[in-house]
């Protein structure tokens, strides 16, 4: 294969060259950067929320009722296919095998430990970061690109508090309702499919046997998960789409760092979630 | 006279605009200067000069490399600036960008002219539409609130961001190259306005607006008696007269090009 004519052939066993310890060196400092960048985003984000609270009600709160429309709303068919299909993939089958292999009593446990501790909330959030959080990257990195944070700014209209409060605020709430949500058309398909399999336990019966494995900090515990799940994902989205200078050009390239980083963060609040749940 | 007789709506004093080429150093001023209400100052210079960066300095979107700024006597750069000062100076200013005025993609024409009015007043968009109707209605702009700002020609957009900083009533309005690139209609609706706007019309609240603009051409402005400033490699000077504008621009055909 002929070598590039403009870019110097790569030096085989030069992995660790100076010049990418040098970018490695780089990029991780490019990474701290944009970590205390976003922990000071996030605080600025929270100040505004809580000062501001009250004021410009009749212009914020439609704009936070729009962003609920918008990232759980308008996703209810979306996510009730994933329900259906969640249930018949997990619920349905494990149900139906544990009652076939005699140990239908630890169906409750595995409903609550696999399915509404973990998949529920994780998939929720990935649904709303995957259908609405990339468009509104882009959104928001193109009216940052063409300055139309700054129009904001000369009239008077304090950014944050019109374009990013709303949006996190909707993004939290829509992630805890849609998980909630999630998880009823998950049991439902999943009895659903197990009864027709041949288990003989009624609805309520399995519903019984699940609200029996649940503990007491079950419901708040997620409820506060998925919570912090769609504040990080909207904080992320609006730090990148937002809280920096962008060019047109750039808007791709933030656009793919959100999902990276709120994919990253989603996994390690679930880790630390995990290890509440194991005190439990 | 005038700036004696009449209110200072702006003053600078030694002001250092950043420039964007201002990476290198290059920076506009010292500007030391008074606005009054009812003067309309054109300041004109070659592309790239720094008159953006003044105006986006005078509304405190970007930092002044040294020296202060005042707008009605609230401190925007300088001493003495802080959120709540700079929030109440950019209540009683305007400024249009340059291009279509920088509207916001998301929003209809009409919810672009009504979101300054019912976000400083917490209030819904029927009752600002009722309040500001006789403005929309002035600058012709009624049958065009349903429609997208991507859908506007840049002549149209201007004149809509231009209602946007009406709305809220300012006593400052900043315009950033506002007769470029007009058809002759547009333009003479402008230099209307700037003149009704100048000398207080009753839509605008009957007060005398300050107006500042800016241009790389000074020669749409002739026979509206405003007062020049140059802005020209790094430096800033009040010029006495139209003739010596259209020297320093090169419009009387005495300077070469690049």
């Amino acid at each position: 294969m002929a070598s590039d004519p403009i870019l110097p052939a790569r030096e085989p066993g030069a992995a660790g060259s100076p010049g990418e310890d040098a970018g490695l060196l780089q990029e991780l400092l490019e990474g701290w950067r944009n970590l205390t960048g976003l922990g000071a985003f996030t605080l600025i984000t929270l100040a505004t929320a809580r000062l501001r609270f009250r004021e410009n009600s009749r212009v914020v709160t439609p704009r936070i009722f729009g962003e609920i429309h918008r990232c759980g709303v308008r996703l209810l068919p979306l996510v009730g296919f994933l329900g259906v299909v969640l249930g018949l993939v997990f619920v349905g089958q494990t149900a139906s095998l544990m009652e076939q292999i005699g140990a239908g009593n630890f169906t409750g446990t595995l409903m609550v430990t696999v399915f509404l501790r973990e998949m529920v909330p994780m998939t929720a959030a990935l649904v709303v970061l995957a259908r609405v959080g990339t468009a509104a990257v882009i959104d928001l990195g193109t009216a940052r690109a063409l300055g139309e944070v700054e129009a904001l700014e000369a009239l008077g209209i304090d950014p944050i508090h019109y374009l990013v409060v709303p949006r996190v605020a909707g993004f939290a709430i829509s992630v805890v309702s849609l998980s909630l949500y999630l998880l009823v058309v998950g049991l439902a398909s999943g009895y659903a499919f197990a009864y027709a399999r041949g288990l003989k336990a009624s609805p309520i019966e399995f519903l019984t046997q699940v609200a029996g494995a649940l503990h007491g900090l079950d419901f708040p515990l997620s409820a506060l998960k998925t919570g912090i799940f769609g504040t990080l994902i909207g904080l992320v989205i609006c730090y990148q789409g937002l809280a920096r200078p962008l060019s047109l050009a750039d808007v791709g390239a933030a656009t793919t760092r959100t999902v990276a980083v709120c994919g990253v963060g989603c996994l390690l609040i679930d880790a630390a979630f995990i290890a509440v749940y194991l005190l439990l | 006279m005038r700036e004696t007789d009449s209110a200072v709506v702006l003053e600078t004093r030694g002001l250092e605009v950043a420039t964007p080429a201002g990476v290198g150093g290059l920076r506009l001023g010292p500007v030391d200067w008074r606005v009054s209400s009812g003067e309309l100052w054109v300041v004109a210079g070659p592309h790239g000069a720094g008159k953006t960066a003044l105006l986006e300095t005078l509304a405190g979107l970007i930092p002044a490399a040294s020296g202060s700024v005042r707008v009605f006597g609230h401190p925007v750069q300088g001493s003495g600036d802080d959120e709540t000062t700079l929030r109440e100076a950019r209540r009683r200013m305007g400024l249009v960008f340059d291009g279509n005025g920088r509207l916001l993609s998301a929003l209809s024409v009409g919810e672009n002219i009504l979101l300054p009015w019912c976000y400083h007043r917490n209030a819904g968009p029927a009752e600002a539409l009722t309040e500001l109707e006789p403005l929309i209605r002035h600058l012709q702009l009624g049958s065009l609130l349903a429609r997208n700002p991507a859908s506007l020609g840049r002549s149209w957009s201007r004149r809509v961001a231009l209602a946007r900083c009406l709305a809220l009533g300012p006593g400052l309005l900043l315009l950033d190259n506002p007769l470029a690139g007009l058809d002759a209609v547009h333009l003479r609706w402008w230099r209307g306005f700037l003149a009704e706007a100048r000398a207080g019309h009753p839509i605008l609240g009957g007060r005398p607006l300050a107006i500042v603009a800016t241009t790389d051409a000074a020669r749409p402005y002739l026979g509206m008696d405003p007062r020049f400033a140059l802005a020209d490699g790094g430096r800033w000077r009040i010029l006495p007269g139209i003739d010596s504008v259209l020297s320093a621009t090169g419009e009387d055909g005495t300077r070469n090009s690049g």
